[in-house]
């Protein structure tokens, strides 16, 4: 260190020094899987440089600044309510004691169990004309009240009331699990129970709102389905209509460059934000007891959680339920309940898999003493960002020219002509997936990753175990709950996932999100409810199965 | 870990293989037709199913929107397992021509069942079924003898009157493009900036809900294709049922060029593995038992003039339609989709 100014060439020697002595074989397996789930992003990205197509210009001067306007718009309505309905009923349900607390604990999560385009037309459907709205109104002779859903508020309302469990399920495990000595502490203190809250456990909190309010506003930024339902013009409603109304993918190819660095922003200012406080209380504490206030108080804080849970699951189950009366007899057969296992059966495998690899990414960038390559690693939960449709494409490019290259190799040295190996197969699919939702696993293993403080894995190794071992012995068991978390919020974003589907799905494979599409774009909303509810029942065991999981720890 | 992680490949791999495997033996004994399709009605899949009857061919059906079934076609270029291309409007079929996907085909069935301006004039496409894009108006408040023409719905007596969905839509660019190719794209661009200012709201939602809006008194009149009127009328939903009986139909420009089809369609993959099954099996879309079947459970227009439409189609009444070749509504979309967007038509 002495010498370290004197030669620049000797300053250099010992930082390439350095570099060699850090470089780990941890960090090289990093880089691989950040290249892994990258290579359909760099594939696109590679795109970029050939230029905007001609329309370009046209779209700047006519679109973009509705596209700019109304995809800001939403991030913002969506932030608020989603934060509104998010923090205040998790934290209501693991402070207080009210009636029905145990199944509000569950019920608030499954509004993630339907997909937001569905909950869109279910809500178009109740303010139609002819909709249950109008016609609860009729019956009292007031149908001249219209209530217009179908504009960017009720955009910002549906996904919101759709999305905010992600928030909900961040916040609720920080309740429950730090916030309990915080509140004695500062009690004890003598400050106030809602000062407490708002200066102390929810600043404490933040990291994990906002890990979960990333993912709302990153599903925000990816909708289609309702955008366009509802004819508001976004980034991604831009995108379809430039790859193919306007046939340029490279224009489309421009937008989505446009919307990855928005979100990007979004991620490095949440980074941002963590560092500021990177604190975790080492002693993992869960309240004492809830507080109890009298009946009336109680009553009044259940309607309080029941308000997102009613417009959230409630009121578009009901309208999905009675339209599923009314066409039954049309939909429901003996290949549904095959199509329900196929969908189940792919959900569950690839949300296994990609719960693999994000525990793989996140503990092999720890393991990796290099700070650029932690950085890096971080770039694995970008596809997330990235429209389904696009992703879909991406993966096809090197997908594509993987079996090209194998059939050129039968063909030369076997004879053997195959068709396409990867492409069309459920691995393709799978890997989009993955792709397309790393970072959905990423953030509850790593948000419950931080929980574990460093020092307890740092002394296993110093004993001389090995990193998986200790892993496996130490941290595993403490981020259990994480990794099941983040294998149900897979397999449910998976179950509902389209227009990715739509593109790779093999034939003969079938999934009910694809089902409810058909009828749905062909104007036969109704007929949507039924594949719909199964949606909505195989994805709400798991989603009660996650707040199990989450009471035990 | 590792175990959990071979496992996994390994089962993976299975899917593959077995995937594979399913293929080679495609192309050895050609039993089956894979048909690529953006249209996902009850109906399709009750033909698929009498074709597979009657001639022992399997059908594999993708479902998709055709751009995305498009898109994957070129990129799978010579690999693709496609045989069938089939959308649910000209233009995206001409796009496909256009891009080299789709190949002439020799068929006396469909040269002589099919009137020439509903396919290719190479015989790269042809179509299966027809829907005239009318103007639904409110019985209570609306003359049927005040309309006229799509011209007519730029004139200022419409102001604040008007339905239509959003510009995104396919049947609406079809329209625009046979404005073009009708009045000159300048006419066209004008027709649409009025059309823009004489809309009772902010275009949203689909053909159905047009209709809809119209008998809830947001406006009067709403432009939409036939079928969905039909299906209205046969909903399950008696609200539905309602408000399509509230609404009648006018087939604009009866005087002049007749009024605007669009049609559904279908052509044979330029590298189709099974391209005998393929052409079998467009013929098999329009023999009169399969066109009945269209007709009857979609409410479209058979394109095989043996077929009569179904009942509620015939009540309707026969109309002039526009016999413009429809592969100009495809070389025109692009135009129109950009002058939508210069006339504000969101």
């Amino acid at each position: 260190m002495k010498q370290a100014g004197s030669s620049n060439i000797f300053s250099l020697k010992s930082r390439l020094n350095r570099l060699k002595r850090d470089t780990n074989r941890w960090s090289v397996f990093t880089l691989a899987i950040v290249a892994f789930i990258a290579l359909p992003i760099i594939s696109i990205g590679v795109k970029l440089f050939a230029g905007p197509g001609e329309t370009w210009g046209h779209l700047v001067d006519n679109l973009l600044v509705d596209y700019i306007g109304n995809s800001f718009f939403l991030v913002f309505f969506c932030s608020v309510l989603v934060l509104l309905f998010g923090v205040s009923s998790a934290w209501l349900v693991s402070r207080f004691e009210f009636p029905f607390r145990k199944q509000m604990e569950w019920l608030l999560i499954l509004p993630l169990a339907i997909p937001s385009y569905i909950v869109a037309y279910a809500y178009a459907g109740i303010f139609d004309y002819g909709g249950s709205f109008e016609l609860f109104l009729r019956f009292f002779n007031m149908e001249f009240i219209r209530i217009d859903m179908m504009n960017k508020y009720g955009l910002a309302f549906v996904l919101s009331i759709s999305l905010f469990p992600y928030v909900y399920v961040s916040s609720r495990a920080f309740f429950l699990n730090q916030a309990g000595n915080l509140l004695e502490a500062s009690t004890m203190l003598g400050i106030g129970e809602f000062r407490s809250f708002f200066k102390l456990i929810l600043p404490l909190a933040r990291p994990a709102i906002i890990a979960g309010l990333i993912l709302v506003l990153m599903e925000v930024l990816n909708d289609y389905g309702a955008a366009q339902y509802f004819g508001v013009n976004t980034f991604t409603t831009g995108i379809f209509r430039a790859w193919f109304a306007l046939e340029e993918p490279e224009t489309a190819i421009y937008l989505s460059a446009l919307l990855i660095a928005i979100v990007f922003v979004l991620i490095l200012f949440e980074k941002w934000q963590r560092k500021n406080l990177q604190v975790a209380s080492q002693i993992a504490s869960k309240f004492s007891h809830r507080k109890e206030f009298k009946k009336p108080a109680q009553w009044l804080i259940f309607l309080i959680v029941l308000i997102p849970v009613s417009f959230g699951f409630f009121v578009p189950l009901a309208q999905l339920i009675y339209w599923a009366v009314l066409t039954a007899g049309n939909v429901f057969d003996l290949d549904f309940l095959m199509l329900s296992l196929q969908s189940f059966w792919i959900a569950f495998v690839t949300s296994v898999v990609t719960v693999i690899l994000a525990t793989l990414l996140i503990y092999f960038a720890k393991w990796s003493s290099i700070n650029t390559v932690k950085s890096v690693s971080k770039l694995g939960i970008l596809g997330y960002a990235i429209p389904g449709a696009v992703v879909a494409i991406g993966i096809m490019i090197p997908t594509l020219a993987l079996d090209k290259w194998i059939i050129g190799i039968m063909n030369d040295y076997f004879g053997i002509s195959t068709g396409l190996l990867i492409n069309g197969s459920l691995v393709a699919l799978v890997y989009a997936y993955a792709v397309r939702f790393l970072a959905v696993a990423y953030n509850p293993i790593e948000s419950t990753g931080l929980k574990v403080s460093s020092s307890i894995p740092d002394s296993s190794r110093m004993l001389g175990v090995g990193n998986f071992r200790t892993f496996f012995r130490v941290e595993f068991p403490l981020i259990k709950t994480g990794i099941l978390s983040a294998i149900i919020l897979v397999f449910i974003d998976v179950m509902k996932e389209l227009p990715l589907t739509l593109i790779l799905k093999p034939f003969h494979i079938n999934t009910l999100a694809v089902k409810a599409f058909e009828y749905a774009s062909d104007e036969m909303v109704m007929e949507a409810a039924i594949p719909s509810l199964f949606i909505i029942f195989t994805a709400a065991i798991p989603v009660i199965f996650l707040n199990r999981l989450l009471i035990k720890d | 870990m590792k175990k959990i992680l071979l496992g996994l490949t390994g089962l993976i791999l299975m899917f593959s293989c077995k995937n594979s495997e399913e293929k080679q033996t495609d192309e050895t004994d050609s039993k089956e037709v894979n048909v690529y399709t953006h249209r996902h009605y009850e109906s399709d899949r009750q033909l698929f199913k009498q074709f597979e009857e009657e001639t022992g061919i399997r059908v594999n059906v993708i479902n998709a929107s055709a751009d995305e079934l498009i898109q994957k076609m070129s990129m799978e270029g010579k690999q693709s397992p496609a045989d069938v291309l089939i959308t649910v409007d000209a233009g995206r079929l001409e796009r496909a021509k256009s891009r080299d996907l789709l190949q002439p085909i020799e068929s006396e069935v469909l040269e002589n069942t099919i009137a020439s301006h509903l396919k290719d004039a190479e015989n790269h496409w042809f179509s299966l079924t027809k829907r005239a894009r009318v103007i639904a108006y409110a019985k209570d408040r609306v003359n049927p003898e005040e309309l006229s023409t799509y011209e007519d719905l730029a004139s200022e007596k419409w102001k604040g009157k008007l339905l239509i969905r959003s510009s995104g839509n396919i049947y609406n660019q079809s329209l625009m493009a046979s404005m073009i190719v009708n009045n000159g794209e300048e006419e066209a661009k004008k027709w649409a900036e009025a059309v823009v200012k004489n809309m009772a709201r902010s275009p949203k939602g689909n053909d159905r809900d047009q209709v809809k809006a119209v008998v809830a008194g947001e406006g009067d009149l709403a432009i939409v294709n036939t079928y969905y009127i039909g299906k209205m009328l046969n909903s399950d939903d008696p609200e539905e049922v309602k408000a399509g009986e509230k609404v009648g139909l006018f087939f604009p420009n009866q005087e002049g060029r007749g009024t605007h089809i669009n049609v559904s369609g279908a052509g044979v993959a330029k590298y189709a593995p099974n391209k005998a099954n393929a052409i079998k099996f467009i013929e098999f879309l329009v023999s009169e038992e399969a066109q009945k079947i269209f007709a009857h459970s979609n409410y479209e227009y058979p394109v095989n003039d043996a077929v009569e439409p179904a009942p509620l189609l015939q009540e309707w009444g026969e109309f002039k339609e526009d016999t413009l070749n429809l592969s100009q509504l495809g070389q025109n979309n692009k135009k129109a989709v950009m002058l939508f967007d210069e006339a504000g038509w969101k």
